[in-house]
């Protein structure tokens, strides 16, 4: 432990004595990460009640849960529950429990806290590490045809180049029916829905057109990033390949996966460079939010108002080329700054972007606003109860259109977010689709005041650092706040300069869990723009594994086929297989 | 001589209406500052479903398989009896407001009978919402024209259109009343936005169209273009019946077929402007949108009672 100055308290201090006082003896081990983040090992008994008392007694909001086999290192598995606190003693308290290696069993935290099931579930399918209670046990990140007892994260799973024979050739997921009607129609909407454009199967349980009940199935897009980042990508790789986890805020990953590795290190970043990478993740926020925008007109069936947000968003497009050299703003994240400067000309454009764009956008969202049916298509439609949302951590627009104001930017700021004067989080109480567009509206036009505030405030400097010195085994949190919500970034470097573990939880995977109360009590028709008023993001979430579980039948690609076929666009090298 | 006219308004119809359908997808990629495809693309569309193969569902009947050319031959039997470029009906069988209701309610029928008959679960949810557009509207419609049989003392819209046209159609403001609420009954009976409930793509996936592929599908797409162009050439035959000939000389003929392609050039236009600039309405509350036009149609008949 790092000596203490006794004179002021650290971060999450407060958090730990309380943690002390109430549970004496359950405080195991408490280590400081990085200024405002602690790790405070629990035994695994004591390990509901602490993260309950910590999240419903302290403030606390659960981002996610790591599970990591350390058996490597201390012989054991271990679990860390990540909490971030809020109300007061703004930090981050991660909960830490260790997993005899032989029983692989630990007391299930989802009863009480309802946030930890994705997490309790996943944990299990990429482990083998069971909760004991938790109420859903059912497969969330494995596809259904992978065999029983192979866990894909555990060190001394298959190599991951390999795959394991299909055990199935059914799909086998049962979907829950949690509703109390007796008679339900079931309309499947998925794997592949005309409003969705990457694959997730609803299964909506409907009396008329009226929705009783949801449930869904995810993960049908498995890439297996986390695993390739632990055995093939040095760490300092891997900032690009987390660029890749998501097609809009990717910088948003890439960021976060940077500072977890900063924070955990010690590294220094220049100021600049946080400034820069403030601007680039609210040039994301532009483009993303339009993009939402839009698709809200489209699934109410106005098209008119989706192509002109559209054609606004090239604007925001036009504007990451500006700052990025490609439209979309990747690569730029190297473990200690950035890779590109913004120089004095760049600056005088963006600011006529921003210009341009904040007329055009006021312009549009009024002509949304008094378009016929908005009204009626978005006002209490798809309503997120503020308990709901309580006990379930969702994060960004989501929980924001339901009254709490939860975003890490202004409750943890970081980089550049830390000068910024004036702005503070948006929410509406509406509960419902149209509070979640209209915080993206008020957003969109903050995000402009922020990259106008940035640009003026950066202060020259160098944008990369390469002083620090690599010590294996440290691990810390990386945080941003993407379009959708906190993206959070755990990372644990090893000894050979690669990950040893690597989380990145994206935004939308802690508010699919809410997603069917948000169903229930509407109808059929108003499905796709519930979905969308989430704005999810599919690939985002489906990071992990390595099977396809829709194709029974593989076929494999090379390299140059693939880009012959990009540059081409025609002669499918798929064609006649089945695709 | 008649005849041949109602021949070549109903070619004319079938042969036009991919042409407007392709104008209305014009206009919406202009408002929408796109470029839009080719004011032809619907033939090409359709020329390409001809020759593709036709799929069935499995366990699907004989229903599914006939709804396609009743659907079409339905509305193309209305276009022929209809006083488009005459004031008065080509086939007078054919222009009376029972027939041609009856004519209309016999493909929304078999529409909803075959989505039924397939699997899909939004085809199903498709065929209810058409059934519910029907039993909402058609009373409407229905009242408009009752009230304008007995303005005009007859149930033929020829003479409907005859008496409209020399002005003589009593009283006068219950005939605008009626004209008012004929063309929000004709445009919700469209089926354009926000009315679309039936074949909502973001919703419903097309809902019954789903079900169907190949030449089919094409007659299917090709009976809705005509449905609409039927539905808006419905109300300008009744109520905008001006320039129509009243002669069968060559001349006032021609000049009948140029107003006509004015009036309803002019109607869809109108139409397409406002499915543009609108949601779609939510399912659940289109009967406010009915009752509203109910309303004014039940008010044509009281001003139709007291005789003003």
């Amino acid at each position: 432990m790092t000596p203490k100055n006794p004179k002021t308290q650290r971060p999450g201090e407060t958090h730990v004595q309380a943690v002390r006082d109430t549970f004496p003896g359950a405080v195991l081990d408490a280590t400081w990460q990085a200024a405002d983040q602690v790790t405070i090992t629990v035994p695994t008994d004591m390990l509901p009640d602490v993260v309950e008392f910590l999240y419903y007694g302290r403030g606390g909001w659960l981002p996610n849960m790591v599970a990591n086999d350390e058996r490597a290192i201390k012989g054991c598995y271990a679990l860390y529950y990540l909490l971030s606190m809020e109300e007061s003693d703004p930090s981050f308290v991660t909960v830490r429990a260790e997993i005899d290696p032989h029983s692989m069993e630990y007391p299930s935290v989802t009863p009480r806290v309802p946030a930890c099931v994705w997490s309790e579930r996943e944990a299990y399918d990429m482990f083998g590490l069971r909760a004991v209670g938790l109420p859903d046990e059912r497969r969330l990140v494995l596809p259904d045809d992978w065999p029983q007892n192979l866990y894909p994260l555990r060190k001394d799973a298959m190599d991951y180049r390999k795959r394991p024979a299909p055990v199935t050739d059914v799909e086998n997921y049962s979907f829950l029916y949690e509703g109390n009607a007796e008679e339900t129609t079931q309309v499947p909407m998925g794997p592949l829905h005309i409003t969705s454009d990457e694959p997730g199967h609803f299964r909506l349980f409907v009396e008329g057109e009226e929705i009783i009940d949801a449930d869904y199935r995810l993960f049908y897009v498995h890439r297996g990033m986390e695993k390739v980042a632990e055995s093939r990508l040095n760490y300092d790789a891997v900032t690009f390949l987390a660029d890749r986890i998501c097609g809009i805020c990717g910088n948003a990953h890439s960021v976060a996966y940077a500072e977890a590795v900063e924070n955990a290190q010690g590294i220094e970043v220049p100021i600049r460079a946080q400034y820069v990478r403030s601007i680039l993740l609210e040039v994301e926020r532009l483009h993303s939010h339009l993009l939402n925008l839009g698709l809200v007109c489209h699934y109410c069936g106005f098209d008119t108002g989706f192509q002109h947000f559209f054609r606004v968003r090239e604007k925001a497009m036009d504007l990451a080329v500006l700052l990025t050299g490609a439209r979309k703003t990747y690569g730029l994240n190297l473990i200690g700054g950035v890779r590109r400067d913004i120089l004095d000309e760049q600056k005088l454009a963006t600011v006529k972007f921003v210009r341009e764009m904040r007329n055009e956008v006021e312009a549009l969202v009024d002509m949304l606003v008094s378009t016929a049916n908005f009204e009626s298509r978005t006002a209490g439609v798809g309503r997120l109860d503020p308990s709901i949302a309580r006990d379930y951590s969702p994060v960004g627009p989501c929980v924001r259109g339901s009254g709490i104001a939860r975003d890490v930017r202004f409750d943890h700021p970081f980089d550049g977010y830390k000068y910024l004067t004036g702005l503070k989080t948006r929410s509406h109480d509406g509960c419902d689709v149209q509070s979640r567009t209209l915080v993206r509206v008020e957003e969109f036009m903050d995000s402009l005041t922020m990259i106008e505030q940035l640009l003026e405030g950066a202060p020259a400097g160098p944008i990369q650092t390469e002083d620090w010195q690599y010590t294996p085994h440290k691990f810390a949190l990386g945080y941003t706040e993407a379009p959708r919500g906190e993206d959070m970034h755990w990372a644990m470097v090893g000894d050979n300069q690669k990950c040893y573990r690597w989380r990145a939880k994206a935004a939308t995977y802690s508010n699919w869990p809410i997603l069917r109360y948000m169903l229930r009590g509407n109808t059929v028709a108003d499905a796709a723009i519930i979905v969308g008023s989430m704005d999810p993001c599919y690939s985002c979430t489906d990071r992990v594994t390595v099977v396809d579980v829709a194709k029974k039948s593989e076929t494999i690609l090379t390299k140059d086929q693939l880009e012959g076929y990009c540059r081409r666009r025609t002669h499918s090298p798929l064609a006649g297989k089945g695709w | 001589m008649t005849i041949i006219i109602a021949i070549f308004q109903a070619v004319l119809l079938v042969v036009c209406a991919p042409l407007i359908s392709g104008i209305t997808r014009k206009i919406r990629a202009k408002m929408h500052s796109r470029t839009g495809t080719s004011i032809f693309q619907d033939y090409y569309d359709l020329a390409k479903l001809w020759r593709r193969a036709e799929v069935h569902e499995g366990g699907s009947g004989l229903v599914s398989r006939l709804m396609p050319p009743i659907f079409l031959g339905c509305f193309i039997l209305v276009a022929a009896g209809l006083p488009l470029i005459m004031q008065v009906c080509p086939v007078p069988l054919l222009g009376d407001i029972i027939t041609i209701l009856y004519l209309m309610a016999l493909p929304r029928f078999m529409f909803a009978l075959a989505s039924i008959d397939s699997a899909g679960s939004y085809t199903a949810i498709g065929g209810i919402r058409e059934l519910l557009v029907g039993v909402l509207v058609e009373p409407s419609l229905m009242l408009v024209l009752f009230v304008m049989a007995l303005a005009c003392g007859s149930t033929n819209v020829g003479i409907m259109a005859a008496s409209v046209a020399t002005l003589t159609a009593n009283p006068f403001v219950a005939v605008v009343v009626a004209g008012v609420a004929c063309a929000m009954a004709c445009y919700i009976e469209m089926g354009k936005l926000p009315f679309d409930l039936a074949e909502a793509e973001q919703e419903i996936q097309e809902g019954p169209l789903a079900a169907y592929s190949g030449p089919s599908l094409a007659m299917l797409k090709l009976g809705v273009s005509v449905k609409q162009l039927v539905v808006a050439s419905l109300f300008v035959a009744i109520f905008l019946p001006f320039g129509a000939a009243a002669t069968l000389a060559p001349l006032d003929l021609l000049l009948g077929f140029v107003a006509y392609v004015i009036k309803v050039g002019i109607v869809l236009l109108i139409a397409a402007v406002i499915e543009n600039s609108v949601m779609r309405v939510r399912y659940k509350l289109l009967g406010r949108y009915t009752w509203f036009v109910v309303g004014i149609a039940s008010l044509s008949l009281v001003f139709l009672v007291i005789g003003i």
